[in-house]
């Protein structure tokens, strides 16, 4: 399955594209599209402890299981306002 | 997607946030309050100076969450309308990057509801701070939102 994958703030920096699609096995959860993301670019992988995901624009645990066409977005911590 | 109440103003700008008319538009007859916040840009941080921000958000979660935060503000506090606006882009020394108003018959609530609303923003919605100085850059150190801790049972509706 297909998911879509936003990367925001020193993460997009770090991954030089804002997004990228990725292909994952059926029954993959955030965890395992961070594992794959972070094989092309293993510099992501020190940001693991320090970023939260996001599935379809809501707030979600790591063990959260993808669906074709999901947008997941990898985000460091906020500093609006 | 909740529809809202009708007449929150609840936006993401590139453009210069028109504070003093988003507090006048919150008023209602039957308003005795109008609290504002205005947060702007700092001349420094952590002792260094500040040359000027960027803002950058992942716009449709944060738009969602800004609802949110007003849809909490309507559920819990004795309010009348809400206007939460945030600004992207490159903002410079004094100007407005996010301006947050509530009406309400009594100041208490309007009070209470704003400070509840600036306070959440600044955890929960997902905008990023990029800060310049004379001898480099650095994304603003941030809060981690809370995430659910285990999955839950239910498909959110998409």
């Amino acid at each position: 399955m297909l998911i879509k994958v936003l990367y925001f703030g020193r993460l997009k920096e770090l991954s030089g594209s804002p997004e990228e699609s990725v292909e994952l096995r059926d029954g993959s959860v955030i965890e395992d599209l961070f594992a794959a993301c972070s094989e092309a670019r293993p510099e992501l992988r020190r940001f693991r402890a320090s970023l939260v995901a996001s599935r379809n624009c809501e707030f979600a645990a790591w063990d959260t299981p993808l669906d074709p066409g999901d947008e997941v977005g990898f985000l460091p911590p906020v500093s609006g306002g | 997607m909740s529809t809202g109440h009708p007449q929150d103003r609840i936006a993401i700008t590139r453009d210069p946030i028109p504070h003093v008319q988003i507090a006048w538009d919150v008023r209602g007859g039957a308003n005795g309050a109008v609290a504002t916040f205005d947060g702007c840009v700092r001349n420094h941080s952590h002792g260094r100076s500040t040359l000027y921000l960027e803002y950058e958000a992942y716009e449709s979660m944060a738009l969602a969450k800004m609802r949110e935060i007003a849809a909490h503000l309507h559920a819990n506090f004795a309010i009348d309308r809400v206007a939460i606006v945030h600004r992207l882009g490159r903002l410079e020394i004094g100007e407005t990057s996010v301006f947050i108003a509530v009406s309400a018959a009594h100041r208490g609530p309007a009070f209470d509801a704003c400070r509840y609303a600036i306070d959440t923003l600044k955890k929960t919605v997902p905008i990023w701070k990029k800060e310049f100085f004379a001898d480099g850059a650095v994304w603003a150190d941030g809060e981690l939102p809370p995430v659910p801790a285990e999955t839950p049972g239910a498909k959110p509706a998409s």
